[in-house]
């Protein structure tokens, strides 16, 4: 993949893959990098190669469709490829099959998605607990049930989502478990329905669900997950309309598997890495970067897009990717002002019409505080490094003030997932005491973007061809 | 119809693999963690400070819960395709 | 009129935390001043090596009473920083290296620094986990690390119980001599102060400006990396002969790859940029001693910035010509000697006679070229 080309796409989800596209009709030599093995991302994910499909699924049609256009297409598609590196020019560095390999172009196009949210609660980090849209992937990549009894539990549409998968597969599902009420589900409704296609397939879920009399738990939360070395019993507890809990525990379940989820968290380390500017935007998901109507952020060339720039779901991301195209080959100069603007105005609109739906989805998903407040001291927040709630408080006590500090004070964040996983709730406990998650900020940027191996990066070498620099004097 | 984890049975054994010194089976191109956990290994390992057990957690990449020694090399199970004669240890990173 | 500290100590990582605990100590009214949190830049992110085998010959005396310190933290500091006291190695792979290291090591020894040359094999069974390359390796018993991200904790609770007045996220704009004292003006307000001590590391520079002074300092930006925790691999210091690896494994078990690699920054930016070659590069020399650490994976790197003068050796002691104005910085593997060279200064300060001299900048303000040593 060395060389030179005019843009570069990190993430073949929904908005990388169609920017890219639209970027190459436009004429720009764009390459296309994403460590999964195919094009799809988190929400079109393709069946891992091998597997045998059920090529019905509204997803697999619409992920089928964009790989055919791709592979129609003559844009350069780097799979199975990590980014561990991008440094300006740019050049992006990628762990690949054979090595690491480097691109450059003077344009970059940050598409990575986003990550699961779990707010932690009491046996959370035992096996068999694993994340809503982890459960999203098994289904629709590994292509195989989370478990025998299974209980779905957090918030927002994916909810549903997984336990009709479920179901539709043949699997049971002991209990939907849902922060939120029926109220708030209505509340939702009329922006909801402002997408039929999608309103349907909720009905045909709540359909499949009731006609399997799957037992819905609204406004109940997940008090302990408990067990031997695995999941054997998810207890359950009532809670307010915050999310924090405001009764004992009252129900206690038999289960192998609790998917749980608590909306997503943007992938915006990109960005971050950049040091573009970053709003803080609860309904996005969090720190997000600040860009133009078309993608651009603030540091000249760099583009970030779809749900690793805010979360908006599958088909806004779709929309801001061809968006983004367009810029990209304006900002190239294959695309002259007139055309981008009138190329842009259709697609603007569009992505109008179904910002009400993506709010209301997002709405659902955003991080609840009063959940967050109410975790316990013991309660572990990091997992890679096993740092409990009360870590945290004691580390604000000593003074950390920013989350960086916190991270120095209790290796919370330090640990291979990069942060990713105890972030958000880690940066919320301290901004509820400092005062505002402006104030805590995020977490510095750094390479490797994902931790990537020693053994396949430096590849064989001989010791005279180490660049070493000269010695430092005596 | 889906198979589920811990009932190994329905699923093609194409390949095989071994783990701790267990051979095992699975489908060729299966995810090395969900073959795993279709074989009842949820475990993968311990948490560093406490000991306490862990398992796959996010199956896309991100939580790191899943990375396990594979032929010597410390590997992401949920994003590494089973292959025949693969070597799998579970002893953990400390 | 407000009140009027003793001392006033501008920049709170290890040369101005120091300074300033140990005046405390002494009996001063100190205010420090931190632009950000304590010990955040070059003091919380460095590889944390206290060793001699980098350290430069001049400052190897300083650098064996400081590894003194370190290893006795828990008594004069009261927290702890994860100090680890083990062997270091620095190996050779090359007849070149064989050569620069015998060199360099003999005139570490003159001073003072008990480095012996070892064959490879002796190397071997003093660290299992080489990889047998090495032909020959200095072998030093004063060497170990601590956990540099734990310094801003230590310090912040020694200093607030040495009743200094810690002022975080305060950065100083400027200082002016007023009145036979000192005003600084900082975000929170003019504060004055009687003596003052620069120590803003590669700041000095900006630093000294604000009283007249004009020292050019130059900014070294610092590449390391972290594996994620692994086993146990090593259980030594390791670097090679030309310094340019610096390599251990803490008892939580990750493995810190440094040695001055350089990354992209400077001064007004800080290290914004890790150059994918350079890493590689690092690491290679790091597998190439360790080969078991090619099972790990890399979690995270990081640059931080770093002082040099020209001579490359310290800038600590008196302002020439302004009463009661120090600076305290630019000290060369100033993490391992930061805390004696910086309590020397403070002993200075509290009209007491330092064990060693200090390194007065009036050296550095001569013209290029003049031929002052220092
Ligand atoms: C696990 C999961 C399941 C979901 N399920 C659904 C669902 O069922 N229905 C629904 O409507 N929405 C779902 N969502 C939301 C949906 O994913 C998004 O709205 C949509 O996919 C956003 O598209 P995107 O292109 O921004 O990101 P994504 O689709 O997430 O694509 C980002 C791509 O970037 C790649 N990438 C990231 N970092 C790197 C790197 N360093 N190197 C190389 N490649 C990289 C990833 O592999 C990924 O393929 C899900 C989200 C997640 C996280
Ligand atoms: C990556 C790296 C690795 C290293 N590894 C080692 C090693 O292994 N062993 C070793 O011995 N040494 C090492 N060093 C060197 C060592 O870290 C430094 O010599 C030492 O920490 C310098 O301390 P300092 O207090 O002079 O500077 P700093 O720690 O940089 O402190 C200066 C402080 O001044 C503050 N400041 C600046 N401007 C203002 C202002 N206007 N107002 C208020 N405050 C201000 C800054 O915010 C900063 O906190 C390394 C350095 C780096 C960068
Ligand atoms: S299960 Fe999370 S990284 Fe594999």
């Amino acid at each position: 993949m060395s060389g030179e080309c005019d843009l570069i796409v990190i993430g073949a989800g929904p908005a990388g893959a169609n920017a890219a596209l639209v970027a190459r009709q436009h004429g720009l030599r764009v390459v296309l990098i994403d460590e999964q093995p195919d094009a799809g991302g988190q929400v079109w994910r393709a069946p891992w190669p091998g597997l045998a499909r059920d090529a019905n699924a509204p997803e697999a049609r619409d992920g089928d469709a964009l790989r055919a256009r791709l592979g129609a297409s003559a844009v350069d598609c780097r799979f199975g490829r990590r980014v561990w590196s991008v440094t300006s020019g740019y050049r992006v560095d990628a762990l690949g099959p054979d090595g690491n390999e480097a691109v450059c172009a003077p344009l970059l196009i940050a598409a990575t998605g986003a990550h699961e949210r779990v707010v932690p609660f009491p046996g959370w980090t035992l096996p068999g607990v694993i994340g809503l849209a982890a459960a999203t992937v098994l289904l629709k990549s590994h292509l195989v049930l989370p478990g025998e009894r299974v209980v779905v539990a957090g918030c927002g549409p994916l909810l549903a989502a997984v336990a009709a998968g479920i179901v539709k597969a043949g699997g049971e599902v002991v209990a939907i478990v849902d922060l939120a009420g029926p109220a708030e589900w209505l509340k939702a409704f009329p922006a909801m329905a402002s997408r039929p296609r999608l309103l349907a397939r909720g009905m045909g879920w709540a359909l499949k669900l009731a006609s399997k009399r799957v037992p819905v738990h609204f406004r109940y939360g997940i008090a302990a997950a408990e067990g031997e070395g695995q999941l054997e019993r998810v207890r359950l507890v009532p809670v307010d309309e915050h999310g924090a809990p405001c009764a004992e525990p009252t129900l206690t379940l038999t289960s192998d598997a609790l998917c749980i989820g608590h909306g997503l968290v943007p992938g915006a380390e990109i960005t971050r890495l950049f040091r573009a500017r970053h709003l803080y935007q609860p309904l996005r998901g969090g720190w997000v970067p600040e860009l133009d109507g078309f993608g651009r952020t603030s540091v000249p060339g760099l583009l970030a897009i779809g749900d690793g720039a805010g979360l908006k779901g599958a088909a806004p991301a779709e929309i801001g990717g061809r968006i983004a195209g367009l810029a990209a080959a304006h900002d190239a100069g294959r695309l002259a002002r007139d055309a981008f603007e009138q190329a842009a105005a259709p697609l603007l609109k569009q992505r109008e019409n179904l910002a009400a739906f993506a709010d209301a989805s997002a709405g659902m998903m955003a991080l609840r505080p009063a959940q967050v407040a109410a975790i316990s001291p013991e309660t572990i927040i990091c997992r890679c490094e096993d740092v409990p709630r009360a870590e945290i408080d004691a580390a604000f006590a000593a003074g950390a003030r920013d989350v960086n500090q916190l991270k120095h004070f209790t290796r919370c964040g330090m640990g291979p997932c990069q942060g990713r996983m105890c972030g958000d709730v880690a940066a919320q406990l301290l901004a509820a005491q400092v005062g505002s998650r402006e104030a805590v900020g995020y977490w510095t940027g750094r390479p490797p973007l994902r931790p990537v191996g020693f053994e396949a990066l430096i590849g064989s070498f001989s010791y005279d061809d180490i660049p070493i620099p000269k010695p430092a004097p005596l | 119809m889906m198979s589920r984890l811990a009932a190994a049975a329905s699923r093609p054994a194409e390949i095989s693999f071994e783990v701790d010194g267990r051979i095992l089976s699975a489908p060729q191109g299966e995810p090395l963690a969900t073959a795993l956990a279709a074989a009842g290994l949820l475990q993968l390992r311990h948490s560093p400070r406490n000991g306490a057990p862990r398992g796959a957690f996010c199956f896309m990449g991100v939580c790191q819960e899943c990375a396990i020694h594979v032929d010597g090399v410390l590997r992401q199970a949920c994003m590494t395709p089973v292959a025949d004669g693969m070597v799998v240890e579970l002893r953990g990173v400390p | 009129m407000s009140h009027i500290h003793d001392l006033g100590v501008i920049g709170g990582g290890v040369h101005g935390a120091t300074v300033a605990l140990f005046a405390a100590r002494g009996g001063m009214d100190v205010a420090l001043f931190e632009r950000g949190p304590l010990c955040r830049e070059a003091s919380g992110v460095n590889a944390g090596t206290l060793t001699m085998q980098m350290t430069r010959v001049a400052l190897i005396p300083y650098a064996l009473e400081a590894h003194a310190m370190w290893a006795s933290a828990g008594d004069w500091l009261g927290h702890d920083v994860g100090v680890v006291v083990c062997d270091g190695l620095s190996l050779a792979f090359t007849p070149a290296e064989a050569e620069l290291l015998t060199f360099r090591a003999g005139k570490r020894r003159e001073a003072g620094a008990p480095i012996e040359i070892v064959s490879g094999a002796r190397a071997k069974e003093i660290e299992p986990g080489l990889s047998g390359q090495a032909l020959i390796a200095g072998h030093c018993k004063v060497d170990g690390f601590a956990n540099a991200y734990l310094t801003g904790l230590a310090f912040r609770a020694a200093l607030i119980e040495a009743g200094v007045s810690l002022h975080e996220n305060c950065p100083v704009a400027g200082v002016e001599r007023e009145d036979g004292a000192f005003a600084i003006r900082t975000s929170q307000g003019v504060k004055r102060v009687r003596r003052i001590v620069l120590a803003g590391g590669v700041w000095i520079e900006p630093m000294l400006a604000w009283l007249g002074i004009s020292l050019p300092i130059k900014t070294l930006i610092n590449q390391l990396s972290v594996s994620e925790r692994i086993a146990p691999v090593m259980r030594t210091v390791v670097g090679i002969a030309n310094g340019l690896l610096s390599l251990k494994q803490y008892p939580h078990g990750t493995v810190v790859i440094g040695g001055g690699w350089q990354a992209v920054g400077d001064r007004e930016r800080g290290g914004v940029e890790l150059l994918p070659e350079r890493l590689i590069g690092n690491m290679r020399l790091a597998c190439h001693a360790i080969p078991a650490l090619r099972q790990a994976r890399m979690a995270r790197a990081w640059a931080g910035l770093e002082a040099e003068t020209r001579d490359a050796l310290p800038a600590v002691g008196p302002l020439p010509g302004i009463a009661d104005a120090y600076v305290c910085g630019s000290v060369h593997s100033g993490y391992t000697s930061g805390p004696y060279i910086a309590r020397l200064l403070a002993e200075h300060i509290l009209d007491r006679e330092p064990a060693m001299p200090l390194f007065p900048i009036d050296r550095l303000l001569a013209p290029e070229g003049a031929g002052t040593t220092a």
